[in-house]
């Protein structure tokens, strides 16, 4: 398997891979460390960063880690359509070690993303001296709640891609996914609704949730909280990630180059 | 002699439409074998399954004296070297870099890039990326992956496509060569008699999927004096001689 990551190293050359996705993460980390710390609700911020970025980062993720594990899956599987490789590939490796390969390159490139992401903002946080001791508990377990998702989101471009020649498809469905998911988060009246998307999931994974705020008092009688975690739909997302990865494989190696 | 493709009424429906039926292919060890039939005959199809690219419907097939299964194709595929339809390549990077990949996935010695490079002539070339290749290199560097791993067998889908009569020419001569200079049974499979007639000592004319005569291509000379080989072909593929 280590061979085969190293082929998918090679292939990727000059396609800017790691670059494309650092950028990404590095948009999104802009976008989650803007805040107005200096203004009327600075204070607030500042004492109670460490719950707002729990509170707040789901919703980016919902937006960046679909975008990136689109992005990735598509390139790393148009390299293959483009030159027509895959049947030269298929007819000196099994196929089914052939998607793994390329499925565990493409994972590691996204999910260091993420974590690269994570640590940015802890070190963002320390660095504006937020109140308090980081959570280093609480944020682990977000970061496992971002990982998963991420990881469901991924098998699902990753088989897209390589079984549909035609990368408009993956980035549909990439596109639909990720603002049925984002979409999802603003009608909590539904909660099914987010329980079926994989790209919901950064949703409902969600375990702070901000109380006492309004228009009126803002900031003033409001306060973060942990809610309670949804653990059998953790386990629903641990199952249908590893129904995801049969699925893909099996369709893979049924398709015929 | 040893053969060492041997096949027993492979079959390959399409969705009921038969593609190829109950074909019984054999190539002898060392020799060029080459594969004819019109368009559409199921040739590309048959050369597929070889490879294990594509499932037969019904059918065995043995290659190098083993049955090839799930468990088995691994083992037979790493000394088989394909070029199937057009050339596989990766356009963005150079002729070593693709060559390197399939090198790494094989684990081969890497003196075997620079080796294939100068056997297909792309050795002068071979920093460029592919991208800017003419369809001749691109086609000289399907086969040079294709040889990467000097194979006992090579497999060449319609080799000469699109090529220029002095590209043709060279591919041909190059093909005549492999059993001579690197022991290889090489199997090519070609629309146009005249290449097949050029480079093939045994041939297999295949139409509508099924094989309509194998043996050495003298023979297919022999069989009527009074007709061209053209007219054989188009006898045996069922085709009207003057269309």
């Amino acid at each position: 398997m280590i061979r085969l990551m190293r082929c998918e190293f090679y292939k990727t050359r000059r396609r800017y891979l790691v670059l494309t996705a650092l950028a990404i993460t590095a948009v999104g980390l802009v976008w989650a460390t803007y805040g107005d710390y200096d203004g009327p609700s600075g204070a607030f911020l500042l004492e109670n960063g460490w719950m707002s970025f729990l509170y707040q980062l789901p919703l980016l993720n919902a937006i960046f880690y679909p975008l990136l594990s689109m992005v990735i899956a598509s390139r790393l599987a148009d390299v293959e359509h483009k030159g027509g490789a895959l049947k030269q590939l298929c007819a000196m490796e099994e196929k089914g070690r052939l998607y793994d390969a390329k499925l565990l390159y493409g994972l590691a490139i996204v999910l260091l993303s993420v974590i690269l992401g994570w640590a940015g903002l802890i070190v963002f946080g320390l660095f504006r001296g937020f109140g308090g001791t980081l959570p280093m508990g609480l944020y682990l377990l977000f970061l496992l709640f971002t990982l998963l998702p991420t990881i469901a989101v991924y098998l699902i471009q990753h088989t897209i891609s390589l079984c549909v020649k035609n990368q408009a498809v993956a980035f549909f469905t990439g596109i639909i996914g990720t603002f049925a998911g984002l979409f999802s988060m603003f009608l909590p009246q539904f909660p099914l609704l987010r329980r079926c998307l994989p790209w919901g999931y950064y949703g409902t994974l969600q375990f702070v949730g901000l109380f006492g705020w309004t228009k009126e008092t803002r900031y003033d009688q409001a306060y973060f909280a942990i809610m309670e975690m949804d653990w059998p739909f953790f386990c629903v997302l641990v199952i249908a990630s590893v129904l995801l990865y049969l699925a893909g494989r099996w369709l893979f190696c049924r398709k015929e180059c | 002699m040893k053969e060492l493709v041997k096949t027993q009424m492979l079959t390959k429906e399409y969705h009921g439409d038969v593609c190829v039926n109950n074909l019984n292919l054999c190539v002898a060890e060392g020799r060029i074998y080459g594969f004819l039939g019109p368009n559409g005959a199921g040739k590309s199809t048959t050369l597929k399954m070889l490879l294990g690219l594509t499932h037969p419907t019904r059918g065995e097939m043995d290659i190098f004296g083993k049955r090839f299964t799930p468990k088995t194709k691994k083992e037979i595929l790493r000394n088989i070297g394909s070029l199937i339809e057009s050339p596989s390549y990766y356009g963005h990077l150079t002729a070593q870099e693709n060559l390197r990949i399939y090198q790494t996935m094989l684990d081969l010695p890497k003196q075997n890039i620079d080796e294939v490079l100068r056997i297909v002539r792309l050795d002068k070339q071979q920093h460029k990326r592919v991208s800017a290749y003419s369809l001749g290199m691109k086609q000289r560097l399907g086969l040079a992956s294709a040889l990467l791993s000097f194979p006992k067998l090579l497999i060449l889908d319609e080799p000469t496509n699109g090529l220029d009569p002095a590209g043709i020419q060279e591919m041909r001569e190059l093909i005549r060569s492999l059993p001579r200079q690197y022991g290889m049974t090489v199997v090519v499979s070609s629309h146009l008699l005249s290449e097949i007639d050029q480079m093939a000592e045994d041939v297999g004319i295949i139409a509508n999927g099924n094989l309509k005569y194998q043996g050495p291509l003298h023979r297919l000379h022999e069989m009527d004096r009074t007709k061209t080989l053209e007219e054989i072909f188009l006898d045996l593929t069922g085709k009207d001689v003057s269309l």
